[in-house]
Parts: C-alpha cells; sequence; structure tokens
C-alpha cells in the first residue's frame, strides 16, 4: 500500500505558487485567479501508517514554516487542484535520496516518489486550467496529470525477446520501412547492410542493426563531414580533413587533437587542459528542461571521459530561440512556445550545472524566430587533468570493463539515431523516450570516484557512455583488441529491457572504465566510499570482435571491422545558391536616442545578468573573471577567466562567439565574423592567441546541396582565417540536423550557426583586464577597422524592420596586428578597460563599459570615419575594440601602425554625449540606458 | 606552532570543499577531506581533528530541503561522536549548505542535536542566487572572531538562506548574542533589500553561532574570497579586509587553543 503525505507551507503563499501565478499573468493573460497554493506529494510504498508518520516527521516537514497531511488533500477551498508528476519510468532523481533517508532512519520503503500538486484559487475555467497545464505545468513527454493515485510504485515487466531481423529478404521498400524513424540510415546503408549479412549467410539479431545504426549514425560518425565533396562542380577535400589540418598551425601547444572525447592542449606545471562544446538541440526541443540537463551531463562526462579523466572546471551554455514575444501563431505545430524553452533550458542547466558544481560563467543567448521550430542549446565544458594522465592507455586482452555510476533503464532508446534526423511535429510522439531528466547528484559522484581512481592509477582508459550507451562505448575503447560484454550483469533501473535495449540505452551519469584485473578490489573499494555502483560487465577479450551475450545468449556478434569501417565514404554533391535580398535601408532617425534604447533592449544586446545569476558562477572558487563586473557589479565581461590550481596564478580564459543571422545572410563572413568574434572577446580581456586553441561546432539544416555549400563555404572561411591566426582547431562537433518538416511538407531551415570556442592559458591572472571603465578623464580609443557600410543582419537593421545582404567584413588583412598590439598593451598594464564591439555596435559597448565605471563617457565619431552617423554608432564589425588608457600619448605608443581612432574621454557626470563633429547627436543619462538594457530579461525571469 | 587539523566533511553533492580545503592551507591549517562514509565506517574518527568544517554543495541533491538528507544521515549516525567533538575540544564552521545541514540537525543555534528551533527556508525572491553582497560582523558570542565592526564583501550562492523562526526564538538568538554576521546596504545598515539581502533573511540574519560560540554557520562564503583576484573589482581597488579573515580567525585560536 502507497502512503500519501503532503507538506504545505504554513504561510498562505509560497514561492513556487507565486512564480507560477506571475507567469500566468504575465504569458497567458489569465488575471482572475487570486493565489496559488502548492503542495509537496509523497508517496511511501511497502512501510506501516506509523513508520510512514516516523518517515514524515523526521525527514518530510519542518514544523517550523511548514503543515503536512497523510491521506488526503492539504489544501482547503481551492477552485481547481491539479498534481503533476513524472511519468512511471522517468526516474525521479529525488527518489533515491528519500530511499537512502528511509534506510538512515530504519524505515525502510520498497518504493517512494514525490511530485507537485497546485491549488488555484479565485476564478478560474476548465479551459484556462487546461491551458495551463499543458502550456506551463505539464510537458506530455515525461510528466503527466496525476488524476488517480498510483496503486504502486515498483515498475515490473519482463524481458524482451532476442529477435532476428530476416534483412537478407527485404526488398527496398521494407527495407527503408526498417530504416525509418528508428534506424535513420538511407537505402544505400541499408543495401551494405543486407549485402553483409547474405555474405555471412545469417540473418542479424535486432541488437546487431541497432548497434551498426547507431555506429553508423551522422551524430557519432558523422558522414557527411568526412564525404568527398562536389560543390559548384569541384571536387573539394572532406569538410573534416580540411579542419584537422589547422592543427598545423601551432602543433606545439596540442597535446592530443580530434582523437579524445575533447581536445587537450598544454598548460602549466605538468598539466594540461581540455575542452569541448556539445549541442543537445533535438532533445531540448521536445523537453527543454530534461534536455538541457542531459546536456550539460553529457559535455562534462566528455570532459571527465578524456585521457584517464579530466576534472570539469567551467561549463558555458550558448542558445538560440525565437524571439520570446513571438506571436503564437507563428509556432509550427509540435513545438513548444520560445519564452516556455528559454526557462526551462535555462532551469535545466541551472539546476544541472550548480548541483555539480562547474561554474557556469561563459555564455549568450541568441535570438532569431527562425529558431522557433527547434532552439539551438550549445554546451560547453573545460577541464584540467595532469599531463602524464591526459593520454588513454590502450585496453590489453584481459583488461575489465566496468560500468560506474547510474543504472540503465529504457531512456536515451535511439538517442543518437533520433538526433541525425529531421524534426517533423510527430518527433515529440515518436521519440519520447530519447528525453530523460539528468541525475546532477549521480554525476558529481561518478566524477568523485573517476578523478580518485585516476590519481591512483587505476584507470587504463575511460570513457562516457553517451549516445549508443554500451554499444558505443564497448565498441570504442575494443574497437582494437575485441570486447566480450555480459549484458544480464548489467544492473537495471527495473526488469523488463531487452537485451538490446540495456546494450543501446543511453541513459545519463554512467562512465565505463578499463582497468586491470588486479586492481580490480581497490577500484570497487573506491567507487563504494563515493556511493557509486561499479560493476564489471565484461572484459577485452582478444577477439577482435564485439561480442555480447545475454545469459549465455548470443546477442550480438560483429566484426570489429566491419562495424568500424564498413561503412564506405560518402560522395556528396553541393550548388551554391545565392538569394539576393532586396536590401532596404533604413531612413536617417530623426530621434537617435530612441533607436538607441531600442538596440540596448534588443534581444541580442540586452543583459542576461538574471539569467547569469541564477547559474553558480562562482563555485570552486576559481573565477579571476566573473561575468559581471564594475561598481554594480552588473557589466559584462567578455569572456571567463578561472585559476583552476587555487595555489598558483595560472589562468584558463574560454570565449566564444557566434551569429546565425549573419550566417544566414553570409555563411563564409558570417563564419569570419564569428571566430573574430570570438578570439576578440579571448583578446580584449588578456588572452594570447598564440596559447590558444579553437573548438567549432556546426548546428546546420539537414545537408541538401544548397545547405552543404554553405557549409563548404563556412569551413573554407574558419580555415583561412585560422591560418591567418595560427590557430589550431582541436575538437568540434557537427549536428546537421536544424530541419523542421510541417505536416504539408514545407520545409523550414533553421539558420545555420557556426559557434566558435577559444580556451587557452595564461600565466598570470594578475595581467588581465575588465570592460568597466576605471577612471575619469581616460582617453577611449578604438582600436580596429569597423566597417560602417554593411549593416546586414545587425540589431539597429532588425529593430527598423531593413535589410541588406551584406553584412560585415572584417578587415582579415589587419586582425592580426589588431589582436596582438591589444595582447602587448594589456600585458603591459597600459589598457585600463577594453570590451569587444558586437552586437549593439560601438554605441552599445561603450554604454556596457560606462555601466561598470559608474561614469560617463563623451566622444566624437567623426574621429572614427565620415559615414552616417547610425551607421558608425551600430556597426557591428567583430575584431574591433574601444580601450580606456590613460591618455592620449600612451594610446598613439601602444597602437602605432595599427589601425585605431581616439574617439573621446571618460567623465563624472553619468551621460552618454555622443557628437559628430560639433553637432550632438545624443546626450543621455546612464541609468535611462541602463534601465532600456536591463529590462527585457528582468521581465521574463520575474527580477 | 602545531597546525590545526581541520576535518573537511565530504559526502554525495559537497562541491566547495576544494576552496575551503586551500582556504585552511592559506591560513596555516592542515585539512583533510573526509567522507561522510569513512566517519560512519570509522575508518576516520571526529576526535582526530581540531576543526570540523562543512562546505557549501547540494548534498543529496538538497531533495526535500537544502541539507536535510545529511542532517538526518548525521543524526542517526553520528550523534554521539559530534557531540562529543562540541562539547570537548572542537570548533565547527558550516558555510551555505554546510550551514543549512547544521541548523537541520538542531546543532544551530541552540545545540540541540535532533531538534530543530530555526530553518533556512527558500530565497524570498523564489530562485538560486550567485552575485556578491556585502556583510557586517556584529558584536557575538563567536569565541574566534574579533568583535570588530567589520564590513566586507562576500559571495552568496544559494537558493534556500532565508533565516525563519518563531518570533520569540529570533529574538533569543539577537538577545544572546548569537548572530555573527548581517547582510547590510551601502550605508552599512542592515536590511531586507533586495538584493543587499539576497534572501529575505529576518532581521537581515546572514550568520549566526551557538551559545558556545563555537559553532558558526553562515550562508555567504568566506573561503571563495581568500587571494585578491577572487573579488570581481580586484582590478578596481579592493578595500579592507577580505572575507577570508573568518578562516583565518579560526585556525589562529583553534591553535592557541
Amino acid at each position: 500500500m502507497i502512503h500519501e503525505i503532503r507538506v504545505i507551507s504554513k504561510s498562505e503563499t509560497d514561492p513556487r505558487g507565486q512564480d507560477l501565478l506571475e507567469e500566468i499573468r504575465r504569458t497567458l493573460k489569465i488575471k482572475s485567479i487570486k493565489n496559488i497554493r502548492t503542495a509537496k506529494v509523497y508517496r511511501l510504498e511497502g512501510v506501516t501508517r506509523a513508520q510512514a508518520l516516523v518517515f514524515a516527521q523526521k525527514v518530510l516537514v519542518e514544523p517550523i514554516g511548514q503543515q503536512m497531511s497523510i491521506g488526503r488533500s492539504a489544501l482547503k477551498g481551492a477552485a481547481k487542484t491539479i498534481e503533476v508528476a513524472y511519468k512511471p519510468g522517468v526516474m525521479n532523481p529525488e527518489a533515491a535520496s528519500l530511499i537512502k533517508a528511509g534506510k538512515d532512519i530504519r524505515v525502510n520503503p520498497k518504493a517512494a516518489d514525490s511530485s507537485w500538486e497546485y491549488a488555484f484559487f479565485g476564478k478560474l475555467s476548465q479551459d484556462e486550467l487546461a491551458e495551463i497545464t499543458e502550456r506551463l505545468l505539464v510537458n506530455k513527454t515525461v510528466e503527466y496529470v496525476v488524476k488517480t493515485s498510483p496503486k504502486t510504485l515498483l515498475i515490473t515487466g519482463t524481458i524482451g525477446d532476442i529477435k532476428t531481423i530476416p534483412i537478407r529478404n527485404l526488398d527496398t521498400g521494407k527495407l527503408m520501412e526498417l530504416s525509418k524513424d528508428k534506424l535513420f540510415l538511407n537505402l544505400e546503408e541499408m543495401m551494405i547492410l543486407k549485402n553483409y549479412f547474405q555474405k555471412i549467410k545469417r540473418d542479424p539479431t535486432d541488437c546487431e542493426v541497432e548497434t551498426i545504426a547507431q555506429t553508423w549514425s551522422e551524430h557519432c560518425v558523422h558522414k557527411t563531414f568526412k564525404a568527398k565533396l562536389v560543390i559548384d562542380g569541384k571536387n573539394k577535400e572532406p569538410l573534416f580533413s580540411r579542419i584537422k589540418k589547422t592543427v598545423k598551425n601551432n602543433p606545439a601547444l596540442i597535446v592530443s587533437a580530434f582523437v579524445d572525447n575533447s581536445g587537450v592542449i598544454d598548460f602549466y606545471d605538468g598539466y594540461a587542459i581540455c575542452g569541448k562544446a556539445e549541442t543537445h538541440n533535438s532533445p531540448s526541443a521536445i523537453e527543454p528542461y530534461g534536455g538541457a540537463m542531459t546536456g550539460s551531463g553529457g559535455v562534462f562526462r566528455d570532459v571527465l571521459g578524456t585521457g584517464q579523466g579530466a576534472k570539469p572546471i567551467i561549463s558555458t551554455d550558448i542558445f538560440c530561440f525565437a524571439s520570446p514575444n513571438m506571436p503564437p501563431k507563428l509556432l509550427p505545430p509540435g513545438c513548444l512556445p520560445p519564452d516556455y524553452l528559454l526557462r526551462k533550458v535555462v532551469a535545466g542547466v541551472r539546476d544541472y550545472g550548480n548541483r555539480v558544481g562547474i561554474p557556469t560563467n561563459n555564455g549568450s543567448i541568441h535570438f532569431h524566430n527562425d529558431f522557433r521550430a527547434k532552439p539551438t542549446v550549445a554546451v560547453g565544458a573545460f577541464g584540467l587533468i595532469p599531463k602524464n594522465r591526459a593520454q588513454k592507455g590502450k585496453p590489453k586482452k584481459g583488461d575489465l570493463i566496468l560500468t560506474l555510476g547510474g543504472r540503465t533503464g529504457r531512456d536515451g532508446i535511439h538517442g543518437a539515431t533520433f538526433s541525425s534526423g529531421e524534426m517533423t511535429s510527430q518527433t515529440i510522439s515518436v521519440s519520447g523516450s530519447a528525453v530523460q531528466i539528468g541525475n546532477a547528484i549521480e554525476e558529481k559522484r561518478v566524477i568523485d570516484t573517476i578523478i580518485h581512481l585516476r590519481d591512483l592509477g587505476l584507470i587504463v582508459a575511460v570513457t562516457d557512455c553517451g549516445a549508443g550507451g554500451y554499444s558505443s562505448a564497448a565498441g570504442e575503447m575494443g574497437q582494437v583488441v575485441g570486447a566480450r560484454v555480459y549484458l544480464e550483469k548489467v544492473p537495471l533501473k527495473y526488469p523488463g529491457l531487452a537485451p538490446w535495449e540495456i546494450f543501446l540505452s543511453e541513459s545519463q551519469e554512467r562512465m565505463v572504465i578499463a582497468t586491470d584485473q588486479k586492481n580490480l578490489k581497490k577500484v570497487l573499494e573506491i567507487a563504494k566510499l563515493y556511493n557509486v555502483e561499479a560493476t564489471v560487465i565484461g572484459n577485452f577479450d582478444g577477439s577482435k570482435k564485439l561480442h555480447v551475450s545475454y545469459k549465455n545468449k548470443t546477442v550480438c556478434s560483429l566484426n570489429m571491422d566491419f562495424l568500424h569501417s564498413g561503412l564506405p565514404q560518402r560522395r556528396m554533391v553541393g550548388r551554391s545558391k545565392r538569394v539576393a535580398i532586396g536590401g532596404e535601408l533604413p531612413s536617417v532617425p530623426k530621434d537617435l536616442e530612441k533607436i538607441f534604447l531600442r538596440i540596448l533592449s534588443h534581444g541580442n544586446v540586452c543583459s542576461k545578468e538574471p539569467i547569469v545569476r541564477l547559474y553558480d558562477h562562482n563555485v570552486q572558487g576559481t573565477n579571476a573573471m566573473h561575468p559581471f563586473g564594475g561598481v554594480d557589479f552588473d557589466a559584462p565581461n567578455d569572456g571567463a577567466i578561472v585559476r583552476p590550481i587555487l595555489s598558483k596564478p595560472y589562468g584558463v580564459v574560454v570565449t566564444h562567439g557566434l551569429n546565425p543571422a549573419l550566417n544566414n545572410l553570409d555563411p563564409y563572413w558570417g563564419s569570419i565574423w564569428a571566430l573574430t568574434e570570438a578570439v576578440s572577446n579571448f583578446v580584449a580581456i588578456g588572452g594570447k592567441i598564440k596559447d590558444a586553441a579553437l573548438i567549432d561546432n556546426f548546428i546546420w539544416p539537414f545537408p541538401d546541396e544548397e545547405s552543404l555549400a554553405a557549409l563548404d563555404s563556412a569551413v573554407d572561411a574558419l580555415c583561412f582565417l585560422a591560418k591567418i591566426l595560427k590557430m589550431p582547431f582541436i575538437s568540434g562537433k557537427d549536428s546537421l540536423s536544424s530541419t523542421y518538416r510541417y505536416p504539408d511538407g514545407r520545409i523550414l531551415k533553421i539558420p545555420p550557426v557556426v559557434l566558435i570556442s577559444v580556451f587557452g592559458k595564461i600565466k598570470d591572472v594578475a595581467k588581465t583586464v575588465s570592460s568597466d571603465f576605471k577612471k575619469v578623464g581616460s582617453t577611449i580609443v578604438l582600436v580596429g577597422n569597423p566597417d560602417v557600410k554593411n549593416l546586414g543582419a545587425s540589431a539597429y537593421f532588425d529593430i527598423t524592420n531593413s535589410s541588406s545582404p551584406s553584412i560585415p567584413k572584417v578587415d582579415t588583412k589587419n586582425i592580426n596586428k589588431v589582436l596582438e598590439s591589444i595582447s602587448q598593451a594589456v600585458e603591459s598594464g597600459q589598457i585600463l578597460s577594453c570590451h569587444d564591439i558586437s552586437e549593439g555596435g560601438v554605441a552599445t559597448t561603450l554604454a556596457e563599459m560606462a555601466f561598470g565605471g559608474g561614469c560617463g563617457a563623451s566622444i566624437n565619431i567623426a574621429k572614427i570615419t565620415k559615414g552616417r552617423p547610425d551607421f558608425v554608432l551600430f556597426s557591428e564589425t567583430a575584431g574591433t575594440f574601444l580601450v580606456e588608457v590613460e591618455s592620449v600619448q600612451i594610446a598613439k605608443k601602444a597602437f602605432a601602425g595599427v589601425p585605431h581612432k581616439i574617439i573621446g574621454e571618460t567623465q563624472e557626470e553619468e551621460i552618454i554625449e555622443i557628437n559628430a563633429g560639433q553637432k550632438t547627436l545624443l546626450k543621455t543619462p546612464i541609468k535611462k540606458l541602463k534601465n532600456a538594457w536591463q529590462k527585457p530579461m528582468k521581465e521574463i525571469f520575474h527580477q | 606552532m602545531t597546525k590545526p587539523k581541520v576535518c573537511i566533511l565530504r559526502t554525495d553533492g559537497t562541491n566547495c570543499d576544494e576552496e575551503l580545503f586551500y582556504a585552511f592551507e592559506k591560513f596555516g591549517a592542515s585539512p583533510k577531506f573526509v567522507h561522510v562514509n569513512e566517519l560512519r565506517g570509522k575508518s576516520k574518527r571526529l576526535k582526530e581533528f581540531n576543526i570540523l568544517a562543512l562546505p557549501g554543495g547540494f548534498t543529496y541533491g538538497d531533495d526535500v530541503a537544502s541539507g536535510k538528507i545529511l542532517a538526518v544521515e548525521l543524526v542517526s549516525f553520528l550523534k554521539n561522536e559530534i557531540e562529543d567533538f562540541v562539547a570537548k575540544y572542537g570548533l565547527v564552521i558550516g558555510i551555505c549548505n554546510g550551514f543549512q545541514t547544521l541548523i537541520r540537525t538542531g546543532l544551530l543555534p541552540f545545540t540541540k542535536f535532533g531538534q530543530m528551533d530555526a530553518t533556512l527556508a527558500q530565497n524570498e525572491s523564489g530562485h538560486f542566487e550567485c552575485r556578491w553582497i556585502k556583510v557586517k560582523v556584529q558584536k557575538s558570542k563567536c569565541v574566534f572572531l574579533p568583535q570588530s565592526n567589520e564590513i566586507f564583501d562576500i559571495a552568496v550562492n544559494h537558493g534556500e538562506g532565508r533565516i525563519d523562526a518563531p518570533q520569540n526564538i529570533i529574538k533569543k538568538i539577537e538577545n544572546e548574542d548569537l548572530v555573527v554576521l548581517k547582510y547590510v546596504d551601502e550605508k552599512g545598515n542592515p536590511t531586507q533589500k533586495y538584493p543587499q539581502n539576497p534572501n529575505g533573511s529576518v532581521n537581515a540574519i546572514a550568520g549566526i553561532c551557538n551559545q558556545t560560540g563555537r559553532i558558526l554557520g553562515l550562508m555567504p562564503h568566506p573561503e571563495k574570497f581568500v587571494d585578491a583576484t577572487q573579488y570581481p573589482n580586484w582590478r578596481r581597488s579592493v578595500s579592507g579586509n577580505s572575507p577570508g579573515f573568518i578562516i583565518k580567525n579560526m585556525v589562529k585560536f583553534a591553535q592557541s587553543s
């Protein structure tokens, strides 16, 4: 029997209810609800009522502010009440803590669960309740409305069979039917499969087909990036080989590139640092909270699974959404509203990163309505590792395969293949099982364990158990020597999984390690110390095969060779198509201040502080540059700097750059912009590009001929500029499924995103600089060459409904000189503050520096160039900077031979004054500007 | 001089342990990471230490309530050992999640193990908050802090930090000089205003000690500002003392006693 315990706050209001009430009023405009109160509902199974009462009193309720009821409703007099719970089978992380606490007080429930009940007071129609439930409370993928209390919390099931797939007899139609919505392989690949099994004269098992499909999925094998290309009739080298060649731009720095779960570069004192960025767009589109959580969890495990285990030290988050104010009628069927996505994705990142204790101290958010069908949710992680543990060992025959951490469930089945497919209005209902809720504490335990094992030298190799689950972990680790896996040994969350599901499940928070037999006892001891479940599930057997069994029955027996090399290189054709967009330039504004205020409120420009403060960006105590600084701690810096070894001054510098709106118009110059922006942020705070490496993420529409040509052009641009900068790419990822298909067959291409992350080392964090003005009366210099003619896709053009196909061109001829001059001037202490110019143009950059300085500034744009004043102020040319120095003389000396203009000075009066020659264009109080800049996100995040 | 031995207590979800370790080491103590399982299994004993430090984090995910599951664990298995440690020789500090745990064991405010007299409830804002604020040291019973009236910048990173208790308890805490730190505004006055008071804590209370003054619990993080460059505005200037002096004084006191 189940005992239900409800806990409510004694006060008439509670923060959870108030937050929901505010959200209902803001987004649904329902004003008749007077109050919302919430009750936490706990269910305990397998205990007596007396035990349940003890449990409640000792663990669940605190009489100081709370009261409880057992077996009946707690909130009386409500107009409507609903309870929302996780669906059975979706693991509620809190359940494990309830069981633990039960054991600790010697009340041992067989099962436990928790959920929330919402009581609405005031007036509310059934339709309104349905709308609230659907839009704000329940995500049907993982949650449901509890209508009648469950009879049991225990999940039972019988083990699924091992099925044989008669692939040798399937015609092309049947082959594609088998592939559709499940394997996501094309006909050519299905034919290779069929031919292979014809050749070895047997039919495959379900597990073998699934294993091959995930190993060959776009997500895992990057078929497009490895394909031979023909672009506009010309043969071109595969994209991946071009990117890999950039390793030669700075080989001395690199410890490992493109071979491990993250890229690794040299640090100081025998340490190395590593970095990786991943996207988690498809899961986040259908379950943003869980998707963002598992995205973070996955990239942390990429770092943890590097070498023999690296410690995650920084987390970054970059999102693209449709505008939160987009009219609901634009939302495609089967998609979630952007404001809901934004809030839930932020909550997921918050709840995961904060709990694991990795500072989330760099990121950005971009808005463009073409993201309405699928957001971009990119998460990056960076780690620290002793250099002598930065390479994986090779498992030898006899070494054991151990799984560490979370148990295996049905969750995440088909994650790798699913994220390689395009999204349709059916995606949510068909692929629901691909999404799961992360358990951050499980991950934290696993991190602590692996780092401990690593330091004792007990790990031969480690890898995460991400896409493809054990099939990819064992398949990759045993690629050379061969692996044997016994699926009945795998600890399960609940019974009833078919063997292939156990092998393919993508349950989170699991790591796989290879360890020497003789160290097993020690490994198990350490895992136990951290409350981590560790189980031997197989060994490396020298067979050069992937052999998997379930209770003596063979489930999978594949040659590693066929699995990893059976897929032929693709040949793909691309054709570039230039769509000339008729330009419509804005008329010269009469009220420049009004325009400026609107730009400051633009989604891509406005302050994201309310979001950043929800993230624990200060955990580990390592920050040497916080996301925000300045007199009121509210002025944004260009990047993150941490001191991962607290007793040393060495810094890790992390920045990024992207601009999907530009890439949409011009993939070549948009990509140049993204890379320039990323390195400009890096240099602006004091990083040196000779000590830094690059990470690429391409988030692209499905590669039809046109999108493939655009991708080719983007890669060319990046390789060209990386060569100029002498910088290597050392890690990267592509996600080529940014396409949405409407029920009627129409296609929506989501804007292509090139996200560039930069990370590097700096010997002394004291030689870095923040963006806030430091003094009154200092000289303001614009360094670099702004393109004041081309403002296509700028915030300015967006708010004035203007358009132009011409986007800002970075001055690639002078870029090295510009960056070098900034680096030198920061190092020699001549720069007081520096801020890179990007979205919102030089006017925005100036304002942000003044926000932090608690002072004003006056500039004369006639010193920059003679162009249209509005264009000069709002041009978004990457690779240009505003710099504060003590005097004109210092400026002239520091930037001799580099394009630069001395444009004004800081002043005591807290006003931004912009002049063009003798004419005053704008004279606005800082406070007014700051309010406009802070307002949008404060509203969305109720702060 | 012997180095005071510090037990940095870890368990699932502890995540401010390394910076706390560093802070103690920097100020001359000898810290050691100890997992709660090691105390439960008696392979390590509290009596080997002079200071018990409970770091910040999300122990057991802060499930049910922050620090609750760990508090239940400590009360269930380590009651005698901790009571003994507190009664005889030890100093205790709980920071953020450590404070939440101490208050839920009942060790704070009145050293009643297993009975809660006050709580740390969800922030009034309804959300987690990571920022820098100012606190002022109060005249209190805390044995290792000088009565300095010092005001300094310090980091807060929490979602459940609002101290709450019946009025008579709050009065008792105030009257018996158990309030060690208060959130203050730019003029140095205790404040209920957000965000200077980041959680809406009653009487702007940020940290309290027990009646013997040997147990300190506080929501802000003194261990996150022991080097100049940890402060967001170190490039502008760092004024006055850094909050690291809380740990520094704790070590000094342990050394001398």
